[in-house]
């Protein structure tokens, strides 16, 4: 019963319910818009929200998330530039249809799966997270340990780049997160002996660069892309065209909650795969893949918005981010001095059921907006580049220098966002680090009590591994992942293979 | 993994396309595998420095291993990067650091070093229309009124909504709210 009241919270209290929906509407925006990322509005937000209630803090990130992931799609069918990286996968057939002349079809598709996915991500969240904080009380510091380390090496091993560049970002972000004094000890770590390390590198400022001044001296390079208008007919998609994909929906969108749900990785990469798999599973689509096929709409889209719900569950429930965004809330929870994990959903299962909540009032204002506002959001796509970058820069200045009012803030901030603009260009990927700084403490802390309690032995730890089940997979998924990164992979299985021929 | 055409010039959009390319090396990226190198051998000193090797559960422990593999990754890294062939049509000034960035990176640090002295408006308003300017080639009124027109929309979200205070500097902020509560009722 209390649950269903912390659910409904949102729904009764008309202020946070209107939070949601501006945070929805601009959410779509900041999507659409090229140049602006849900990661970097959200990392903004934070130090504007920071005097604010939990509440009205999370209901208006929650808005920007839920609206932010769908956004993308706008750009990415209308301009073939995606709006934000979970639509990176939408424009390799969502343009081909916009330039068939079907933009509202499509944006009409695009929209109900996401809702479709979305709500997937939700009912997920809600059914499995409660059971899963049960489980997670069990849970081991090595166990911890090792999930926040699976985390940070999925997301490179998923991707398209490099593991090993994703594994230094990651542990970069791990020793960003260690510098200043250490919390058990006092002793003072990697401060290269200047006071202005002791109290450590603050996690906004190295976001706010990472996310705000690198991407906007990224999109300095394409100051001048000229907008191509496309005609938008009919928007709502007939329910026959919804029924057709909504089997792949099912499926793509469980693919989405999953990877949500994998520690790290989120939108972007779920839609990825959802692509991939849509391409295995759909035998003889009306046009082929890269063409305009549909079905290259439905799956990477329901998969990303599934995958918002999804990336919840691994944050409510342990404490470790789903994806960066999660990753940026849990710094926004840290600041409103709650400490998500299994303790949290155990003493306060109302922030839980308010987050539900808030999700599912997201969900139905993407829907709305969606549908309705087309218009008005193809127009604000159009706001010139050229004003766009300095006021992102201004609003990551300001955003930086607003928490501690330290102008030392701002100049971490700036580094960070040179830094990260020259990550990228070299291929780098961003959300490893950002991973690192939030889990350092965690990991750090877990290992430190993992070890005490096997009386600093390693031996007795690793046995303590073996003969636990979690542990135990936990530990081979870890290894798993970096052997299929090495050549050792490809060389088993070209001796499998021979040998099976044999 | 399919992978989507490149849509932002070879730069990152997110962890699932983090830019560069696979088989080759972009300009700089040497200079930038060797920063990243010594910066990590480094680290590695000063993490060596915070406990030694004194045991397992020391404050350097964790400092020490995840530096060793900042640093062990950086290598494997590096000598990826050495043996790759270099793209040929691009140069550093055109395609990693163009005069717009370079210009852009020297205009925020001069907006850092002006925020206190000047203050919050005068210095927004400054880099505001002078980087409206510099990119979008508009006319100078165009460029101020602009600028000045979307710092006002700021300001306001700033100072109403999140009550966020900045410096305020050689402008008179606090007088001017001052005089419109006045304007507006009397004091609340």
């Amino acid at each position: 019963m209390d649950a269903l009241w912390a659910f409904l919270t949102v729904y009764t209290q008309l202020d946070l319910l209107a939070l949601v929906a501006i945070g929805t509407f601009s959410g779509i925006y900041v999507g659409a818009i090229p140049g602006l990322s849900v990661t970097m509005a959200v990392s903004i937000l934070i130090s504007f929200t920071f005097s604010w209630d939990v509440y009205p803090a999370l209901a208006l990130m929650i808005g920007i998330y839920m609206g932010g992931v769908y956004g993308g799609s706008r750009t990415a069918i209308l301009l073939n530039i995606p709006g934000a990286p979970s639509a990176i996968a939408t424009a390799m057939d969502g343009y081909p249809i916009a330039q068939r002349g079907e933009a509202g079809m499509a944006i009409g598709v695009v929209t109900v799966v996401s809702f479709f996915g979305g709500l997937i991500g939700i009912a997920t969240l809600a059914v499995a997270a409660p059971l899963l904080a049960d489980f997670a009380l069990r849970f081991q510091p090595r166990d911890y340990m090792l999930l926040a380390a699976m985390g940070i090496l999925l997301v490179g091993s998923l991707s398209t780049g490099s593991l090993v560049k994703g594994i230094f970002a990651g542990a970069l972000g791990l020793a960003i997160g260690a510098v200043g004094r250490d919390p058990l000890t006092f002793t003072e770590r990697l401060t290269f002996d200047l006071d202005l390390l002791n109290g450590g590198v603050s996690f906004i400022a190295v976001m706010i660069g990472m996310f705000g001044v690198s991407e906007a001296l990224a999109q300095l390079h394409h100051v001048n892309v000229p907008a191509i208008k496309q005609k938008i007919g009919r928007i709502i998609p007939s329910w026959g065209t919804v029924r057709r994909h909504l089997g792949l929906g099912m499926q793509t969108s469980t693919i989405g909650v999953i990877i949500g749900a994998l520690p790290g990785t989120g939108g972007d990469i779920a839609a990825l795969m959802a692509y991939d798999h849509a391409k295995r599973v759909t035998k003889n689509p009306e046009h082929p893949f890269g063409k305009g096929a549909i079905e290259g709409l439905v799956a990477p889209e329901s998969a990303n918005n599934a995958a918002v719900g999804g990336a919840f569950i691994p944050m409510m429930t342990l404490g470790i981010p789903g994806d960066a965004v999660t990753a940026i809330m849990i710094g926004a929870l840290f600041i409103h001095g709650l400490n998500p994990g299994p303790m949290l959903m155990v003493d306060q299962p109302d922030m839980f059921w308010f987050i539900v909540g808030a999700l599912l009032a997201a969900n139905v204002f993407m829907l709305a907006f969606g549908l309705t506002g087309v218009r008005v959001f193809t127009k604000i796509v159009e706001m010139p580049r050229a004003v766009l970058i300095p006021l992102i820069l201004l609003l990551s200045i300001v955003g930086a220098y607003a928490v501690n009012n330290a102008i030392s803030d701002v100049y971490w901030m700036l580094g960070f966002g040179v830094f990260g603009y020259f990550m990228r260009n070299y291929g780098y990927p961003l959300g490893p680090v950002i991973l690192g700084v939030i889990l350092s403490r965690l990991l750090d802390d877990n290992w430190r009590r993992a070890i005490i309690s096997d009386r600093e032995d390693l031996g007795r730890l690793f046995w303590g591994i073996m003969t636990s089940p979690l542990s135990a997979v936990l530990f081979v998924s870890v290894i798993l992942i970096l052997v299929s990164q090495t050549p050792v992979w490809g060389w088993a299985k070209t001796w499998l293979t021979a040998k099976a021929k044999a | 993994m399919t992978i989507p055409p490149d849509t932002n010039h070879h730069i990152g959009t997110s962890d699932a396309t983090p830019g560069g390319y696979a088989a080759a090396r972009r300009p700089g990226e040497r200079a930038f595998a060797v920063f990243l190198t010594l910066g990590s051998l480094a680290l590695v000193a000063e993490a060596y420095g915070i406990s030694g090797f004194e045991g397992l559960s020391a404050p350097g422990t964790v400092p020490l291993v995840v530096t060793s593999v900042m640093a062990l990754t950086a290598v494997i890294t590096l000598a990826q990067t050495w043996s790759l062939p270099r793209i040929a049509d691009e140069t550093i000034a055109r395609d990693i650091l163009p005069l717009n960035v370079i210009l852009f990176v020297a205009m925020l640090v001069g907006y850092a070093l002006l925020l206190r002295p000047l203050g919050f408006l005068p210095t927004s308003a400054l880099f505001l229309i002078l980087a409206i300017k510099l990119l979008g080639r508009y006319s100078w009124p165009y460029s101020i009124a602009v600028g000045l027109g979307s710092l006002i929309g700021i300001w306001l979200i700033f100072r109403v909504v999140f009550t966020v205070l900045m410096p305020a500097g050689i402008f008179p902020e606090a007088e001017l709210l001052q005089l419109f509560r006045d304007l507006s009722g009397g004091a609340r």
